[in-house]
């Protein structure tokens, strides 16, 4: 490990970094444009120019690579002047349109402007006219004035989607990015195109104009859309100003994690989220007929529990039947097992997923859900909802609103008129909602606490990232409140009050999770 | 002694054919390497021979081949610059045309001293006979067993292709020249890693001026002896200068190294044209700094130019007169740098147009007080601090001539 200083300070940093990596690792942050992790580095927007005592003149810290004994100053008066005169350039032909600019508030030239400019503008000529919304992409608008010619795009697009579709045309300060006329920027990764642009110049028409960046919360999580398991962040309204009171999510973006989805995320995931607000279950109900009662959670627990009670005692335990979902969390089919299998002898399991998708060749997979693997691991013995198998029972709790997909709704609603009592656990509305006798609305993934195994097999927890507002309950919780109530080894489940407490048990008994 | 080498032979008749080539000695440096000379001798050669590379940064030619990797896999390329973009600079253009056979045999030595068996002739895009007669050359010279397989039967091999360049000032550059030569745009590379190590298709590649490799026949043949006595101990050889401006007699005059800049304009290129008078020089083509009727006593070579903040660059002299308007030279200058910088680096591309703005403005009379000032404040920002050379090339000669020349420039401020 090369012993360095940077600004005086002596650090040991790993051998191969660049200054500017060596510098990051130690709380030292380097102001830059062009740098991105993910690509080599650039050297073209030259705001990164450091001091190396014994070089005359000033170097970049994204492309040197450290040294023993290299000693480097990152604030010294002529650092600071270089940035200055950089940051200058740059707001020259800079339309300086932040009041309009979806960019404002997270943008690297309005932030080190805060830090390294302020000056006042001494440029009097008239500025470079250029197109302020091209239409780059699916969901991109380019706006040339803005644009500072990092290339960072297009860098994105030859190096990770390889689809080479953008570059750079014209020359010196006629430079600006361009496609070809024929061709449009459509790939399942363009959305990180908007991320990675450190400036206003490429917005997502997603997000633009919807809001402004300071109003939002951003919350860590994981993309629950495919079983990889990206690493996400939502950006989420708290409350003031909520310009539509049924949106809460304005935007997902990618979280960096270089074992999993590197600095990405594909437009599937990015723009798929409308669903954590559109067609959910609201409101617990028990409908009896044409009737519909509106019932809090505890009591339908009674009522459950009565319900499952009454047919162990009489030991119909195999006229009770368990729909599960692979979007369910690593703790929640655990007390599945635990539960149901173990804790009740209900064998009749049964699996009911969204059907698979197109996957491609880097990030998206096949499967929809998210934790296959989980299930896999947990060790669940499921079965195909075969609808014979279904019809006859006494008591069917299907956990998601899968179970109508694949299946004709007359044959659907033939099975399930011959099961006596029927609870759906879902998210969604669906065709299954007329079906049953008791609609019990769950959270969604980013609503609540848990793990998922990615399909390589990586645990990853999360923590809610938005509140789960009404009536319901979240599955996990659910599924303790039934233990509790048939009072199944009181001792073991009173233990696993919190997602957390059930992954130590999990971890303790089953070696995977280890 | 006669001074000449390069251009010794440029009154011969049909020069660029390879008979009469031959007839005037020509190759025969080619079987004196290859037959006689061990690449590492041909390379110590020319090393000791102190030849600095005629393109305008003056390295060290041998050196520069020294720095190629012999042990890696890849092929090594070599790569001419014949892409002589400068303003003010002709001299490669007059070489390649009167005597490029000497080009193609600087260019097999070169190749057989480095380990090379493919080499690049890159030419300007606008010099479309120099292509033509140096494809004409070539193919005389596999015609003639000089190039191909076995190689005047060395068992060296060589091909050489002219690839033409698409005009853009930038592509002399030499990593933007590998750059386009690879088909891609004409953008300046990151350094390091250099061209030595990873050059054209990340192969370990020299890259050498025109003029530069023209000179290596005669190192070969006569030895660098008798080449350093052509020049300066430190600076062998000669060197082509090419008069333009104000003068009698404007081309290119072949001249030891440390020639007076006052004996070029004076004795050889004529003295200024008729009623003129000396007011300005730029001595190494317009990158170089400017300077006054007052510094013209100067010895031309690398040092003696850098030491008075100018440099010999590509030996290119522009002769400027006392009724020309120094603001008609700095807006000739600022003009050209903000139309050739390739807008790669953010300094370059905006600094260079920014300043063009400011010198058009002061141009139409609609200067302002600070406009001075503010072109050197900008053109210091400029300087050392792009990704590649075009930036310095550009802000030291404005801020020469804003520094030289501050007073006349003044007269076109609003007076207060």
């Amino acid at each position: 490990m090369p012993k360095i200083f940077i600004d005086d300070r002596a650090v040991e940093v790993a051998e191969g970094l660049t200054l500017l990596q060596a510098a990051e690792s130690v709380g030292i942050p380097i102001p830059h444009f062009c740098y991105h992790p993910a690509f080599p580095p650039e050297g073209s927007c030259r705001m990164c120019l450091v001091e190396i005592e014994g070089l005359p003149k000033l170097e970049l810290a994204c492309s040197t690579v450290v040294k023993e004994g290299l000693r480097v100053r990152t604030m010294s008066p002529k650092v600071v002047e270089a940035r200055k005169s950089v940051l200058e350039f740059l707001l020259a032909e800079h339309p300086l349109d932040c009041p309009i600019c979806d960019k404002a508030g997270e943008c690297k030239l309005q932030d080190y402007f805060e830090e390294y400019g302020l000056f006042k503008s001494q440029f009097k000529e008239a500025k470079e006219k250029r197109e302020k919304k091209f239409k780059l992409g699916r969901n991109l608008i380019l706006d040339r004035e803005r644009c500072i010619l990092c290339t960072r795009c297009v860098r994105f697009l030859n190096e990770i989607t390889k689809t080479e579709d953008a570059g750079i045309l014209n020359r010196g300060i006629h430079s600006e990015v361009g496609i070809f006329e024929s061709e449009f920027i459509d790939n399942n990764y363009s959305g990180n195109l908007a991320q990675i642009c450190p400036v206003g110049a490429i917005t997502d028409t997603d997000f633009r104009f919807k809001t402004r960046v300071w109003f939002l919360e951003s919350r860590e999580s994981i993309c629950p859309l495919c079983s990889r398991g990206c690493n996400i962040i939502m950006d989420s309204h708290a409350g003031y100003p909520r310009t539509l009171p049924t949106r809460r999510v304005y935007r997902v973006r990618a979280r960096q994690n270089l074992d999993v989805n590197f600095h990405w995320i594909c437009d599937y995931g990015r723009y798929g989220y409308a669903y954590l607000d559109e067609g959910r279950e609201d409101r617990l109900v028990w409908k009896k007929g044409d009737r519909e009662t509106r019932l809090s959670w505890d009591k339908a627990a009674q009522i459950l529990s009565e319900k499952i009670r009454s047919l162990v005692h009489l030991r119909k335990n195999s006229r009770i039947g368990i729909v599960l979902h692979t979007n369910l969390t690593n703790e929640e089919l655990f007390l599945a097992d635990r539960v149901f299998r173990k804790g009740l002898g209900v064998e009749k399991l049964f699996l009911a997923d969204p059907p698979p998708g197109k996957g491609d060749e880097f990030l998206l997979t096949a499967d929809r859900t998210a934790n296959r693997r989980g299930l896999q691991e947990v060790g669940l013995p499921v079965q195909a909802p075969d609808l014979k198998a279904l019809s006859g029972l006494d008591l069917l709790l299907i956990f998601g609103h899968y179970l109508a997909a694949g299946t004709s709704p007359s044959d659907l609603k033939n099975a399930l008129e011959k099961v006596e009592t029927k609870a759906l656990f879902a998210s969604h509305k669906s065709g299954l909602d007329g079906l049953v006798d008791f609609v019990i609305p769950v959270p969604v993934i980013a609503e609540k606490n848990g793990s998922l195994t990615n399909i390589d097999g990586r645990v990853q927890p999360f923590v809610a990232g938005l509140s789960f507002a009404g009536d319901g309950i979240a599955e996990w919780r659910a599924l303790l409140d039934l233990a509790r109530e048939l009072k199944v080894e009181h001792k073991y489940f009173s233990r696993l009050a919190s997602p957390e407490a059930i992954y130590r048990a999990l971890r303790k008994e089953i070696p995977f999770f280890k | 002694m006669d001074e000449k080498v390069l251009t010794r032979h440029f009154g011969v008749e049909g020069l660029f054919r390879i008979d009469v080539y031959r007839g005037q000695g020509g190759y025969r440096a080619v079987e004196t390497a290859l037959k006689r000379m061990t690449p590492a001798a041909v390379l110590d050669e020319v090393k000791r021979a102190s030849l600095r590379g005629r393109g305008g940064a003056g390295f060290p030619a041998g050196v520069k081949w020294g720095f190629v990797p012999q042990n890696v896999p890849k092929p090594r390329y070599l790569c001419v610059n014949a892409d002589e973009g400068e303003p003010g600079t002709f001299k490669d253009r007059y070489l390649m045309n009167h005597n490029p056979h000497l080009l193609l045999e600087g260019t097999i030595i070169a190749s057989y001293a480095v380990g090379i068996h493919a080499a690049f002739i890159y030419v300007r895009g606008e010099y479309e006979a120099v292509a033509l007669r140096l494809e004409g050359a070539i193919a005389e010279a596999y015609r003639n067993g000089y190039l191909g397989k076995n190689i005047l039967g060395t068992g060296f091999d060589l091909d050489v292709a002219v690839h033409r360049g698409a005009g853009a000032y930038i592509c002399g550059e030499e990593t933007a020249l590998l750059e386009s030569l690879e088909g891609k745009r004409g953008h300046p590379r990151l350094k390091p890693p250099f061209p030595a190590s990873v050059g054209l298709f990340q192969c370990p590649t020299v890259i050498n001026n025109v003029e530069t490799l023209s000179n290596i026949p005669f190192i070969v043949q006569n030895g660098a002896g008798w080449f350093l006595k052509r020049g300066l101990p430190k600076d062998g050889g000669t060197r082509i200068f090419g008069v333009s401006g104000m003068v009698k007699k404007p081309g290119i005059y072949e001249l030891p190294l440390g020639t007076k800049l006052r004996t070029i304009i004076f004795d050889h290129a004529g003295g200024m044209k008729e009623g003129k008078q000396l007011k300005a020089v730029i001595p190494g083509g317009m990158s170089a700094p400017i300077l006054t009727a007052d510094e013209i006593d100067l010895p031309m070579d690398f040092d003696s130019l850098a030491g008075a903040g100018s440099m010999l660059g590509s030996a290119a002299v522009i002769v400027i007169d006392r009724e020309t308007s120094i603001l008609d030279v700095l807006k000739a200058v600022a003009k050209f740098y903000s139309h050739e910088s390739c807008g790669q680096c953010t300094p370059c591309r905006i600094g260079t147009a920014w300043i063009n703005k400011i010198v058009k403005r002061l141009a139409r009379g609609e200067g302002e007080q600070d406009d001075i000032d503010a072109i050197v404040r900008l053109a210091t920002n400029i300087k050392g601090k792009t990704l590649c050379p075009l930036g310095d090339a550009a802000a030291l000669p404005i801020l020469s001539i804003c520094q030289k020349f501050r007073r006349e420039l003044e007269g076109y401020l609003p007076h207060a």
